[in-house]
């Protein structure tokens, strides 16, 4: 099992495109006309999202510790 | 509400379905969640001049920046590769009038069109899909409709929420980054491209000119790159000099170059478009795909209200493959021997090919050319690159 993470938005960097959410296998990820939205509980820890985004506005963060 | 067609999603391949299904007197809802249709885009605006009377596009100068005659290959080295036409090959697109005209045209023809709607999930009621649930400036809205489209772009969210699979790995995406902007130096009447593992891993740098000295200027790299597209088109433009100081916009996006989607419709609902992934997998250009699809998709969702049976729109999927799909697969076959060249191939390619062969080759229609280069001396030397060629026969 990957380690289980965060996904953490630069909305300074984003630009809302949508992106994230077409590479994500998972549907972690909704983003509306204004705003970028993460369901933490869908994702899988994947980090294509990260990956993908052409800006690099997308990073992880782990969530050990936390529940 | 309720309407017959709800298209979700109002690009290119949503306004097309949009207008030919309101044009037979089906009421039509389309819906985008953007404020202004058409923008931001991701897009590089680039389109065949052929399409406008195939879909029956009036060809108006309010979204026609640029006429253009060709296009120009570079390899990693400098080898250039020309395919100049006699006449206008293609133009470059206003995107954010474009689209708007598109869904201005499915107004006309009979649609209702709400932009600021985003679709948020479909309704199920025992079992079936019956509509959407949207937001329309946040107010929560009922779309109920017998068909609904999915036309929203890379994210596909309501296909996959109608349990349509459009899942593709990253491999499968490329991630550009593009910049409005004025340049100097390149023919404005040609399309530029650069291919190179440093230059555009798996993509290829593009100039895509609007005026004579303002262009599109962007960049497509798989997505799975551990660099970002901005970083490689940033460092392209230092190491050739062109002063990046007069941007007018930036673009971002990312466009799928593969995973076509085999189930275009399920039920009652049907994915065109970006969403369906019918995008070109060699250029990543997806408009002309789009209106295809989009095409195919409303003659069958018309056909299936007339007779009252949305067993008809599978059809959808069946002509789909057998027209456009069996030439994306033969685009994805090079796409994926293409991404395997190294500069010294690209070199070796672009020196030996003809612009119309290249033409034929992104199109998908490249079996005697492959045959031709087979024989060729520079690729007789080389059994990697035999072996490379084979796997397109």
């Amino acid at each position: 099992m990957p380690e289980k993470i965060r996904i953490i938005v630069n909305e300074d960097k984003c630009y809302l495109c949508g992106g994230c959410a077409g590479v994500c296998p998972a549907l972690a990820i909704r983003v509306s006309s204004s705003r970028w939205e993460f369901f933490p509980d869908k994702c899988i820890s994947c980090r294509i999202c990260v990956s993908t985004c052409p800006v690099g506005a997308l990073s992880a963060e782990p969530l050990e510790g936390e529940s | 509400m309720k309407y017959d067609v709800v298209v979700v999603g109002a690009g290119i391949a949503g306004p097309i379905v949009a207008r030919n299904v309101a044009k037979e007197g089906y009421s039509v809802l389309l819906i985008d969640k953007k404020s202004a249709i058409g923008a931001p885009k991701q897009c590089a605006e680039g389109i065949n001049i052929t399409v406008f009377e195939k879909y029956d596009i009036p060809y108006d100068k309010r979204f026609i920046n640029r006429e253009i005659y060709g296009a120009k290959l570079y390899s990693p080295s400098g080898y250039e590769l020309e395919l100049r036409y006699n006449d206008v090959s293609g133009v470059i697109l206003e995107r954010k009038v474009f689209d708007k005209m598109l869904a201005f045209y499915a107004a006309r023809a009979g649609a209702d069109v709400l932009v600021r709607t985003e679709a948020v999930d479909v309704i199920r009621e025992n079992g079936a899909i019956k509509g959407i649930r949207a937001k329309h400036e946040g107010e929560p809205i009922e779309i109920y409709a017998d068909v609904i489209v999915a036309a929203d772009g890379v994210e596909s969210t309501i296909a996959r929420k109608a349990g349509i699979n459009t899942y593709a790995p990253p491999h499968e995406f490329d991630s550009s980054y593009e910049y409005e902007m004025l340049i100097e130096g390149f023919d404005p009447d040609m399309i530029h491209l650069w291919f190179g593992n440093e230059i555009a891993p798996r993509g290829y740098v593009w100039v895509f000119p609007k005026d004579e000295d303002r262009a599109n200027v962007g960049i497509g790299i798989n997505s799975d790159n551990p660099k970002t597209a901005k970083y490689y088109l940033d460092k392209w433009l230092k190491e050739n000099n062109i002063p990046a100081k007069k941007l007018l916009e930036i673009n971002v996006g990312v466009v799928p170059v593969g995973g076509i989607v085999k189930e275009l419709a399920k039920d009652n609902v049907v994915v065109v478009g970006d969403a369906a992934r019918q995008v070109n997998p060699m250029h990543g250009g997806g408009m002309a795909e789009a209106m295809e699809a989009g095409t195919i998709a409303s003659k069958w969702i018309v056909k299936a209200l007339e007779e009252e049976n949305l067993e008809l729109l599978k059809n959808y999927t069946k002509e789909w493959w057998e027209k456009d799909g069996k030439r994306l697969e033969r685009v994805l076959k090079v796409r994926k021997v293409v991404e395997k060249l190294t500069d010294e191939d690209l070199d070796v390619f672009i020196q030996v090919l003809s612009g119309a062969d290249a033409e034929k080759i992104a199109g998908g229609d490249y079996l005697e050319v492959i045959k031709a280069l087979l024989k060729h001396p520079k690729v007789l030397m080389s059994p990697r690159r035999i072996a490379l060629l084979k796997e397109l026969l």
